[in-house]
């Protein structure tokens, strides 16, 4: 097992160093934070399921162009409390709150240096989020999907796995504006931390 | 560009199937008891402290998709009955015999809907008369009647439905006899008869205008 391990990583490294202008695949472990007192009042809690996948095209040595596809799950269970509902009604229950965004971007993204075992970078998107708020009354949910504007702006680290390589681990943090406007909810902005590795595709 | 084409078909559905699944799910996160949820809902026009008396159906009526579907007398409904009584006591009411004239009518109820689409709470009330003949409180040709506040809640499903009913002001309401709280717990095991006292009190935690 050891010894397929460590020949894959010898093959992944020796391919990377001839593919230096393919197009790259990303795939991010992230952690994300909510931000803004309405967020907060939903969950205050991150997700720490949350993931991002992206395609990435080399115009030139230092800047990509390409597309990600990211994936968040905010979850918290709240106490039982009596809630109004209106005037002469009152519900006792214990609330959950599900929020998953799939945010869907188009990204560019600029390495700062060319050469280094640490290339600093700093990248953008814009795009659409696909959100879904799913807010449990006891074991009764009424859920409901919305679809809105996205962006990102992140700056991290790439750390290559050799000077050849295009294989690179990517460390780093982010900005995510995604406005809501909808159940008395602004936004469910957030910003996050992530690590994973882009792989050259031939 | 064939190299993004079975990226694009396979790749990105499954991955957005990955991700959907990376879902938490808050039910499995849930205790029968936090599964469970208690509605009240009152006529906000309702003087609840000029009522002195009470009495409470001697069985509770069970309807299914809106039909009359009998009426059970089993440890559950016991259990519920004699909450109801104790809990009206506590709030200064007292419990009399149905012949005595009440104030109040107690009927309780336990809805249930093999329907899995939403089922209209108000509409519990449209065929009130099918499962509480008025005349069993000795009000014959009277009607029922829920003040909007009382009728107007949506829930998946049903469950324990108990209505507090103004028998004092039927005749001055039009030979209506009007729902003035209704109280509804729904959610896992919620006929087990050991969490009927429970249900109960949560309703009347919930309703402290509820007294004489």
């Amino acid at each position: 097992m050891r010894t397929i391990i460590i020949a894959s990583l010898i093959l992944t490294i020796s391919t990377g160093a001839m593919a230096q202008h393919s197009l790259q695949l990303n795939f991010n472990y992230n952690v994300n934070f909510p931000m803004g007192t309405d967020f907060r009042n939903l969950t205050d809690k991150p997700a720490f399921k949350g993931f991002t996948a992206g395609l990435a095209y080399p115009v030139t040595d230092q800047f990509r162009v390409g597309i990600s596809l990211g994936y968040n799950d905010y979850y918290q269970k709240f106490p039982r409390q009596v809630y109004s509902n209106g005037p002469g009604s009152d519900i006792s229950a214990v609330i959950s709150n599900s929020i998953q965004q799939l945010p869907l971007l188009i990204t560019a993204d600029y390495t700062l240096l060319k050469t280094g075992l640490i290339r600093p970078y700093v990248g953008a998107g814009a795009g659409v989020n696909f959100i879904s708020f799913d807010q449990y009354l006891g074991e009764f949910d009424d859920p409901v999907h919305y679809t809105r504007f996205a962006a990102r702006g992140e700056a991290g680290i790439l750390i290559p796995l050799s000077n050849y390589s295009a294989t690179a681990l990517r460390i780093g943090g982010s900005y995510n504006y995604a406005p809501l406007k909808k159940l008395g909810v602004d936004n469910l902005s957030n910003w996050g931390i992530h690590a994973g590795i882009s792989v050259p595709l031939h | 560009m064939n190299k993004l084409k079975p990226l694009l078909t396979i790749g990105v559905p499954a991955v957005i199937l990955f991700f959907s699944s990376c879902k938490k799910d808050p039910l499995n996160n849930l205790t029968n008891e936090e599964s469970r949820i208690y509605v009240t809902n009152y006529d906000t026009t309702a003087n609840f402290s000029s009522y002195a008396t009470f009495s409470i159906t001697d069985s509770v009526t069970l309807v299914q998709d809106n039909q009359f579907a009998g009426r059970s007398f089993d440890a559950y409904d016991v259990n519920i009955i004699n909450a109801m009584k104790q809990q009206l006591t506590q709030r200064g009411y007292q419990p009399v015999d149905k012949s005595a004239k009440p104030d109040l009518a107690v009927n309780i109820s336990r809805i249930y809907s093999s329907s899995t689409v939403l089922f209209d709470y108000s509409n519990y009330w449209d065929y009130y008369g099918g499962y509480y003949d008025p005349y069993y409180w000795g009000y014959p040709g009277y009607g029922y009647y829920d003040p909007y506040a009382v009728g107007a809640y949506t829930v998946n499903s049903g469950g324990l439905e108990i209505d507090l009913l103004d028998l004092k002001n039927a005749s001055s309401n039009g030979d209506k006899l009007v729902g003035i709280w209704t109280g509804l717990a729904r959610g896992e095991d919620v006929f087990n008869p050991a969490n009927g006292a429970n249900e109960v009190s949560a309703m009347f935690a919930q309703s402290a205008y509820l007294k004489k």
